[in-house]
């Protein structure tokens, strides 16, 4: 873990929507890239100088080469600032903080990752360690709600992986336009419909949720119907970890923190504590 | 063979740790009101009268820096701050109730991770605390484990004898090398400790009000708990045992520093994200985060109650919320 913030320097920078930013960074020196790794849904903490620090899951998997991919919203002070810098420019690194996804305990499973907005960021870290490693998991489905079409960010390397990694793949939105034929570019519903119609052998399989507070208690409805256990329903907590180092206490939920315990929780560990969903 | 101090000796053994170069922080006047800070002279030491905010300060500023930045020609380059260059401190004449809290504190500080900055001021500062011969209606350290004459937490402990003078007794090994040290300051004998102040608090039963909290988190009680909380945070920042921080960064893109404070689960906006998510959103989700932190969670992790009695959130609080009503109502609750 890398405890002082260490430089990265800002290789790319793409826009995604008009709030919504894409950077590549790159860890500067060789001896920390090679000793950085993380697991997907791990978080890092951030900083611009002169604005502060925020915490992000890179949408990445780590290399050696010390890469770090992340999708920023411009909501506060520290993303504001993030969004006027530059290609070449710095930013400061530390962590990874958190749990992460349990890989391990994925393995030999059936799995569905169900992404809402911009909760796509860990679940395509998640997807890119499956498919690199996709004969130790069962099938996999991966289910991505947003707004409207032109809110599925990184609709198209999801689809290049689940064509090389034998993924299903399915999209919804809330509304989209109609083309000339009077067709709409894509399915219209909430996730929740998409499950409707998925074959799930619950008991060897895990979920996996990442999206809008909203999103959460009515996908915990629907897999609970569905069958699902409530430890193998994987919930990825947003909250406002500061120090990642399970002290300063903003990200407590119940006697949990998120910054150590989570962000990954299964929805057993969160059913009895109001507020956490 | 028990050993005694008279007030001079002591005021002038503060004066020859001062001339060593030590830092000594004790309850001093300020302005009108007492408060723990580092103190110039031996005479200007206050015993007796409880500071108006806790000790924890002394090892967990109210705001300290925790790095700075600087941009050069190769961009921008971090310095961590230098734990290691704390002073070695003495702090004197804390009552029971604030001489015991830092060892409350080492669980959290140390649990997963070592946090230097408050490690190191642990390490290199001897407690010296003060048995209470008086109490206020707001003192409740008997309720929940400590009392007026309890040493936990102290390497040493000084006890008021009748005529004058303190019985100063060696705690912990640290305690004991320091009396060693300045045994010339010391007298023997006997003396007769005045009879130490006698809280009106009775003990509560911690592990029943732990057992309802376990099994109430929506009770409509907490409604009726925080209806008046104003969310000031005056209860935390006075707290020995509150220890929320926030880190902010201040400067400019070219130079700066990031800061550590205090914080309070209390705010509004503690919880609050950028995109507007609040997991906390009215007052008594966060009131009741501040009763289950300090009398289930803590207790749950670390085996304590994150409570030492001091009062200070009693007499403080704006709109008279008294943490003892709160849990003597939630034990009554079967």
């Amino acid at each position: 873990m890398i405890e002082t913030p260490v430089p990265a320097v800002i290789l790319a920078m793409k826009p995604l929507a008009p709030d919504i930013l894409f950077f590549s960074l790159q860890l500067d020196t060789g001896t920390v890239s090679s000793n950085f790794s993380f697991v997907p849904g791990q978080f890092l903490q951030i900083s611009a100088a002169g604005a502060g620090e925020a915490p992000f899951s890179p949408v990445n998997l780590p290399g050696d080469d010390g890469v770090i991919e992340l999708c920023i919203r411009k909501a506060g002070h520290v993303t504001a600032k993030l969004h006027t810098l530059q290609t070449g420019d710095y930013v400061h690194v530390r962590g990874p903080f958190g749990n992460g996804f349990p890989v391990k305990q994925m393995e030999g499973q059936d799995l569905f990752l169900l992404a809402g907005g911009l909760g796509i960021v860990p679940l395509h870290s998640l997807l890119s360690y499956l498919v690199m490693h996709r004969q130790r998991f069962g099938a996999i489905t991966f289910m991505y709600g947003a707004k409207e079409p032109s809110a599925l960010f990184l609709r198209q390397e999801l689809q290049d992986m689940a064509c090389t990694g034998n993924i299903k793949f399915m999209v919804t939105v809330e509304f989209a336009p109609e083309d000339e034929t009077g067709k709409t570019s894509c399915n219209i519903g909430l996730l929740p419909d998409l499950l409707q119609g998925a074959i799930i052998t619950a008991e060897r399989s895990y979920a996996a949720v990442c999206g809008p507070p909203a999103l959460y208690k009515c996908l915990v409805g629907e897999l609970k119907t569905l069958g699902f256990k409530e430890e193998r329903i994987l919930l990825s907590l947003e909250r406002r970890m500061k120090c990642g180092l399970g002290r300063c206490a903003h990200c407590a939920v119940g006697q949990d923190l998120c910054c150590i315990d989570g962000p990954v929780f299964p929805y057993s560990a969160l059913k009895g504590i109001e507020g956490a969903l | 063979m028990t050993k005694t101090i008279t007030e001079q000796k002591l005021r002038s053994l503060m004066d020859l740790l001062l001339k060593e170069g030590r830092r000594v922080v004790a309850p001093r006047q300020a302005g009108s009101i007492v408060l723990y800070e580092p103190i110039d002279s031996g005479e200007q030491l206050v015993l007796g009268i409880m500071p108006r905010r806790s000790a924890k300060e002394t090892f967990f500023p109210l705001c300290e820096t925790i790095l700075t930045y600087g941009k050069d020609g190769n961009g921008v380059m971090v310095s961590d701050v230098d734990a290691g260059a704390f002073p070695e401190t003495i702090l004197v004449g804390a009552p029971p109730c604030d001489a015991a809290a830092p060892a409350v504190l080492d669980a959290v500080f140390s649990w997963d991770y070592n946090d230097e900055f408050f490690l190191e001021r642990r390490k290199k500062t001897i407690i010296i605390g003060l048995a209470c011969t008086a109490a206020d209606d707001a003192c409740f350290c008997t309720a929940v484990g400590l009392s007026p004459r309890d040493d936990k937490g102290s390497d040493l402990f000084l006890t008021p004898v009748a005529g004058g003078g303190y019985l100063c007794d060696a705690v912990t090994k640290k305690g004991k090398v320091f009396l060693d040290t300045y045994a010339s300051f010391l007298a023997g004998g006997e003396a007769k400790p005045l009879p130490s102040a006698e809280p009106a608090a009775t003990p509560l039963d911690l592990a029943g009000i732990k057992d309802w909290l376990e099994s109430n988190f929506e009770s409509p009680l907490w409604q009726e708990f925080a209806d008046r909380c104003a969310g000031c945070g005056a209860c935390a920042f006075l707290c020995p045992v509150c220890h929320c921080f926030d880190i902010v960064d201040e400067g400019t893109e070219t130079k700066g520093a990031r800061r550590k404070s205090w914080d309070a689960c209390g705010f509004g906006k503690f919880t609050n994200h950028a995109s507007g998510h609040n997991p906390r959103d009215i007052q008594n989700k966060r009131y009741r985060n501040r009763i289950m932190h300090k009398f289930k969670y803590y207790q749950d992790k670390f085996g304590q109650t994150l409570c030492t009695g001091c009062g200070r959130c009693v007499r403080s609080c704006p709109v008279g919320i008294d943490i003892r009503a709160v849990l003597e109502e939630i034990q009554a609750k079967p």
